[in-house]
């Protein structure tokens, strides 16, 4: 079987579609992170796949490794805020963090 | 010195009274010596102004300085086009005397009212107004276009409600400011009219623009009638503000205020903002306009000069007449004699600021009596006072040597030969009869108040010649009074230097068929010759046309030998009257007795409009008070009762159709907005289930 | 690509050096010397000033309209009167940054952490900076990931305060969403059109416009991410509750600079990337309709932004709303898709970072005083803090776009845009959106005058530097109201230098 460019697609916008859901669903501040890693990387699959099946410039190669590291920091950043968060509030539950509403 | 240095110079004394107001009023509770400031203040923009003066006049006379900035950039509005407002200063000759002259008088009575308002409770905020007073003023002599005279036009209107209700625990006083502001409204919604009918056609508030376009043809609604009528609206400004017939009800009644409010406001400021006004305007005013602002001048020259005749309160009798000479201001515009009516603003200026000056220092030597009557023999104890309010009145009667005769007699000249060029004799008979009740009521003034015998010996005891800080103001008045100033010929001002090269009568804009005959120029054979005969006329200064020139040359002896004549008559009969007692003159008021109660009782004006407007007004608002009480209740009541008797199970209408609608928008944003403020869930996640959502929804509604 | 074309680029870039080298020094300023930290926030407005000073240079220098450098050169970044535009707005307000970090009491309570906050605050403008220029839409996400991830942390500066930490967490995660599904977006735009620069971008889709459906999806999502850094309704989620908890200083800035950088690069965006739209007619069949969507977007976030502010107590929340619905202000100027729009916008601007800097301003002059900004706490301040209250009373006023303010200017030259592309309906919900706004506002000054006890205990006495800087912003609002012809040329000058067309 041939893997095509419709291949690429479809794993990429399951990723995406399971980052959000991710994100939406799940209680632990770091499982939402997760999702948050995922969505990006989904992105990134987008940019490789098109890179190979394109025959322009590969410019979606370094995009994607421009996204990589940004995720990288992302996350540091995000996580250091967790740590924080729990230090605060004991639990990092993130439906429960709704001080500031309405 | 360049035009730079003269507009910030110009800057600089423009905000200088401004400053002078926002430091005194703000810091005058907290030092008690902070009037001083003010009067400082006053002082440099007094030097300043004089320097102006000079370099203007000796080095710059021809020049014009403009400068201005866009104030208001809209572009192009849809339906009006283009939309510029300029905010601009402009200096010419006109100008820097008209700043020199407001700038001399502000300081004088400043200077003035150190010593007469000594002790008031509110001192310092005194001097405040009367620096915000001088800014307003300054502002309309600098601007160098409409809009920024209205606005400086209403600044003054509200600065003199201040000053002259400053004793406002005063019933009068208070009533008196509230008079001159309404009526002063009056005037200024012609003017608004006025202005926004040239901003309609011409789409700037800028003189030079206006009058350039007007010169290309374009007129109001394309209308010769309209140009008149856009004259006449700007002039009725002029006719609030210069308390011109029949607007000049509310100037006797600002007497109410402290003397030297009185000096400053309808000497040398407010009072000439009218007149100034129309000078500035004059070359866009037809034929037809000018003839009626000649109309009004007369009317408010002699009717005014009636009334001063029988009056006793001194502060009466100089408010009347300055009602009066402002009529011979304006009628002097209004025959063509542009020059002659601003030198006669000056002068007057001088000699009636110093005349409500001198008469503050009677009124305070006399422990505030008013009254003529009350007074005599003053001459030996207050000699500065006498002597210098004796030359005013000479300068105001017209009598040679002084500087009223000169501009008096120019005018006069002017509307004799007007009558002659057009037939309408009535303004120079009119002018020589109302030069003759001036020299009359103002001798009346100066024998019963300073000559005979003390009237009043209690008070006469108590009189003592007013302070240094007092007089000084009056003799420097009186020296401005003589002319030499003005002229080195005393008996023509024509070949004086303020005429010949100062004072530049503009040509008019409008075309020719509107203006008078002789206000059209006669070609000459051919442009050549006028090319080379054009050098030497300059410097005989051709107003308006060689016709008119020539018919004033004429006009100017017989002018002046009458207009002697009819001072030294006036003077005469008020000697005959009050000195030698020749005429006994309780015996002849009371044989002419109801001209003498016309006279006396101001031609009825104040209860004419009484009965008339007033009262129109009045029962216009009680109609409407009844229309409210009666129908509007009734109709709310009827309704009322009718849903109450009607519908007992709902009578949720009520009072809610009338004003629930807004009560209604107020509720139900409200509601809206709890409910809103209900998405803000604080949790994280819902916000994005909620991003995602409308995601969604926007793609559906932008495929 | 060679050296010399490196360094004459360097050129373009002189206020973003500026920056990176004052980030580098103040890093290393502070790991060297760590006793000296209030030297910090005069270094740091050191380097403001002086990459200001580059900024107007090449704002003056820009006599007529840059050429953007053709499209086969592959542009990162614009060097054109739009970009130097927003440049300005951006340093001013973050001098305005410093300043108040300098006075606020809740940033001095953090002082041994002085360090990190500046070097982040430097990194954040260096993300703006960026932002405001890139034609390339990797560029626009790294500059937004770069000036996110820095306010990300400064929201939660105040570790020990539960609300700015969760503040800093909600924004995150809901940033790191929206720029995820920015990204998302952005790879689906490369896969469409084989480039991630706008104006190749522009041109493959004029020639291949592609699944229109696919189109609006992809539009759609790189909206999302621009749209949340502008707080734009749908978008907007977190910005009432993270300017709650952020301390005053940093929401003052996400309030105005952020957005400013947010609209700027929506300008490009939607005026590089798509032909224009004649009217609501397209052009082209497969474009997308910018103008309604905008139109959409103005009147959802106008509304709520001010019916949601109506029933605020927390002054920093209501303010958050009221910044909402200015947002919304400018997105109905920004629906005219003309130069007279984007002057509106422009002005706006210049107006709406004096008058909203004013107001936070002395929101946090007062909390310094009574540690609270809840409204019941204002009732009869205005007696107790005269100066405060007249101050705040004329930026609220201001805000609010009566007369004789600059606000109202503002408002006027949207109003007028609106009007002159016949939008009258959207005008008119701008105009009930005023009235509705009128409420809330004119609340503050209540509390402040009429409700509670005006005992006249003692004022409370300002510090003259307070004063200066209250003025400062105080001053030209009241003058701009008056005498607007400045700011108006300023911002017409760069509307019609604007070199994306």
């Amino acid at each position: 079987m041939n893997i095509t460019l419709n291949h690429f697609l479809i794993v990429s916008s399951l990723l995406f579609s399971f980052g959000l859901y991710g994100i939406v669903t799940r209680k632990n501040a770091v499982m939402v992170l997760m999702g948050i890693e995922l969505i990006l990387n989904a992105a990134n699959i987008n940019f490789l796949a098109f890179s190979r099946y394109s025959n322009s410039i590969d410019f979606g190669q370094v995009a994607a490794l421009f996204v990589i590291i940004l995720a990288a920091a992302e996350s540091a950043i995000a996580l250091a805020i967790v740590l924080n968060i729990y230090k605060t509030f004991v639990n990092i539950n993130v439906d429960e963090i709704d001080k500031l509403r309405e | 010195m360049n035009d730079i240095s003269f507009i910030q110079a110009a800057l600089a004394v423009l905000f200088l009274p401004l400053f002078g107001f926002t430091v005194t009023l703000f810091f005058g509770k907290r030092f008690s010596k902070m009037y001083l400031f003010e009067v400082a203040i006053i002082s440099i923009a007094l030097a300043i102004s004089i320097y102006l003066l000079f370099m203007k006049l000796v080095y710059f006379t021809d020049a014009k300085f403009v400068a201005q900035i866009p104030w208001i950039n809209m572009g192009d509005m849809p339906g009006f086009g283009k939309m510029v407002i300029d905010l601009g200063i402009m200096i010419d000759n006109v100008t820097v005397i008209m700043l020199f002259v407001v700038c001399l008088i502000s300081a004088l009575v400043h200077y003035f009212s150190i010593a007469y308002m000594k002790g008031d409770k509110r001192y310092n905020r005194y001097f405040a107004y009367l620096g915000i007073f001088t800014f307003s003023m300054l502002g309309i002599v600098f601007a160098h276009n409409m809009l920024m005279i209205y606005i400086f036009w209403e600044l003054v209107g509200l600065s003199s409600y201040l000053l002259i209700g400053f004793w406002y625990e005063k019933k009068s006083a208070s009533d008196a400011s509230k008079k001159a502001f309404l009526v002063n409204r009056v005037g200024d919604i012609g003017m608004l009219a006025g202005i926004l009918l040239l901003f309609t056609t011409y789409h700037t508030f800028t003189f030079d623009v206006i009058f350039e376009q007007i010169k290309a043809g374009q007129l109001p609604f394309n209308s010769g009638f309209w140009m008149t009528v856009t004259g006449i609206l700007l002039f009725c400004g002029a006719i609030g503000k210069s308390a011109q017939f029949p607007l000049h009800v509310w100037l006797p009644d600002a007497m109410e205020g402290p003397t030297p409010v009185s000096a400053l406001i309808h000497a040398a400021t407010m009072v000439a903002a009218g007149v100034y006004l129309t000078l500035r305007i004059f070359p866009l005013l037809t034929g037809d306009a000018l003839l009626f602002i000649a109309i009004i001048g007369a009317l408010s020259a002699f009717i005014p000069a009636t009334i001063a005749l029988t009056q006793n309160d001194i502060k009466k009798v100089l408010a009347y007449s300055t009602i009066s000479q402002l009529g011979y201001m304006t009628m002097a515009i209004g025959v063509g004699a542009y020059s002659y009516a601003f030198f006669h603003l000056v002068t007057h200026a001088f000699f009636k600021a110093g005349l409500f000056l001198g008469s503050g220092s009677v009124i305070h030597a006399m422990h505030h009596e008013q009254d003529i009557q009350q007074m005599g023999g003053l001459k030996n104890k207050l000699p500065i006072t006498y002597y210098t309010i004796l030359m005013y009145s000479l300068a105001i009667s017209g009598i040679p040597l002084t500087s009223g005769f000169l501009s008096k007699d120019g005018i006069l000249a002017s509307a004799y030969a007007f009558g002659g060029l057009t037939g309408h004799q009535i303004f120079a008979y009119t002018g020589f009869l109302v030069a003759l009740m001036t020299a009359f009521y103002m001798f009346r003034l100066v024998f019963l108040t300073f000559h005979g015998e003390p009237r009043n010996q209690h008070k006469y005891d108590h009189a003592h010649e007013s302070p240094a800080l007092m007089t000084a103001p009056l003799i420097t008045l009186a020296i401005l009074s003589v002319f030499a100033f003005y002229t080195a010929n005393p008996f023509d001002a024509g070949k004086g230097w303020v005429m010949s090269s100062w004072i530049k009568t503009p040509g008019s804009v409008v075309p020719e068929v509107l203006r008078y005959p002789f206000m059209v120029e006669k070609k000459t054979e051919s442009a050549e010759n006028a090319h080379e005969a054009a050098i030497p006329e300059q410097q005989v200064n051709i107003v308006h046309s060689e016709e008119y020139t020539e018919a004033m040359h004429h006009a100017h002896l017989p002018a002046m030998l009458l207009s002697l004549l009819v001072a030294l008559a006036g003077i005469g009969t008020a000697y005959l009257f009050y000195m030698k007692k020749v005429v006994d003159v309780d015996k002849l008021t009371s044989k002419i007795k109801p001209l003498y109660l016309f006279s006396l009782n101001k031609w009825y004006f104040d209860e004419l409009y009484a009965a008339t407007f007033v009262a129109f007004t009045m029962g216009v608002s009680k109609v409407l008070a009844w229309f409210d009480s009666y129908i509007v209740d009734g109709i709310v009541n009827g309704s009322a009762s009718i849903t109450k008797y009607l519908s007992n199970a709902s009578n949720l209408f009520d009072k809610y159709v009338v004003d629930g609608l807004v009560n209604f928008m107020a509720i139900f944003s409200g509601f809206l907005g709890i409910f809103v403020r209900k998405f803000q869930t604080g949790k994280v996640q819902t916000y994005i289930v909620m991003v995602a959502f409308s995601l969604i929804v926007l793609l559906f509604i932008f495929i | 690509m060679n050296t010399n074309y490196f360094f004459e680029s360097l050129n373009f870039l002189r206020p973003e050096v500026v920056i990176t080298v004052f980030l580098a020094v103040v890093l290393s300023f502070d790991l060297a010397f760590p006793k000296l930290k209030k030297v910090l926030p005069y270094l740091t407005a050191l380097g403001i000033i002086i990459s200001s000073g580059y900024a107007v240079q090449d704002f003056l220098s820009m006599q007529q309209p840059q050429p953007i450098s053709s499209a086969s050169k592959l542009p990162l970044l614009a060097f054109d009167a739009l970009a130097v535009f927003f440049k300005i707005i951006i340093l001013a307000s973050s001098l305005f940054l410093v300043i108040f970090s300098e006075k606020s009491s809740e940033i001095k309570s953090t002082v041994e952490r002085l360090g990190e906050y500046y070097s982040l605050i430097l990194g954040m403008i260096l993300g703006m900076l960026i932002l405001v220029a890139a034609t390339d839409f990797l560029l626009i996400y790294l500059a937004i990931e770069l000036m996110s991830l820095s306010s990300y942390v400064l929201a939660g500066f105040l570790k020990t305060s539960t609300k700015s930490t969760e503040a800093s967490l909600k924004y995150v995660i809901y940033g790191s969403v929206a720029s995820g599904i920015m990204l998302f977006g952005i790879s689906l735009a490369y896969g469409m059109t084989q480039t991630t620069n706008l104006f190749v971008a522009a041109n493959s889709l004029t020639m291949n416009p592609g699944n229109p459906i696919l189109l609006v999806f992809v539009s759609l999502m790189i909206l999302s991410g621009i749209g949340y850094k502008i707080s734009s309704v749908p978008f907007h989620f977190w910005t009432p509750d993270v300017y709650e908890g952020a301390p005053i200083p940093i929401t003052a800035y996400l309030s105005v600079a952020s957005k400013a950088a947010g609209f700027a690069v929506l300008i490009r965006f939607v005026k590089t990337v798509y032909p224009p739209v004649d009217g609501l007619m397209m052009i082209s069949a497969y474009n997308i309709n910018w103008k309604q969507i905008l139109i959409y977007l103005s009147i959802m976030t106008m509304t709520l932004g001010n019916l949601s502010a109506l029933w605020q107590d927390n002054l920093k929340r209501m303010l958050a709303y009221s910044s909402i619905a200015h947002a919304g202000v400018v997105l109905a100027a920004m629906a005219t898709m003309n130069d007279e729009g984007i002057t509106a916008i422009l002005i706006y601007f210049v107006i709406y970072l004096l008058m909203n800097f004013g107001a936070f301003f002395i929101v946090m002059l007062i909390r310094n005083e009574i540690n609270s900004e809840h409204i019941d706490d204002y009732n009869g301040l205005g007696y107790k803090m005269p100066f405060y209250g007249v101050m705040l009373s004329i930026f609220l006023v201001s805000l609010t776009g009566l007369p004789p303010t600059a606000g109202f200017i503002g408002k006027l030259y949207v109003f007028l845009a609106l009007v002159n592309s016949k939008m009258i309906f959207l005008a008119l919900i701008a105009l009930l959106n005023s009235v509705i706004s009128l409420y809330y506002y004119i609340r503050v000054m209540k509390h402040l005058y009429l409700m509670g006890s005006n005992d006249q205990a003692e004022t409370l006495k300002v510090s003259f530097s307070n004063i200066l800087v209250a003025l400062i912003l105080a001053i030209p609002v009241i003058l701009f109201g008056i005498y607007f012809g400045p700011v108006a040329d300023f911002a017409k000058n760069s509307a019609v230098m604007l070199g994306v067309r």
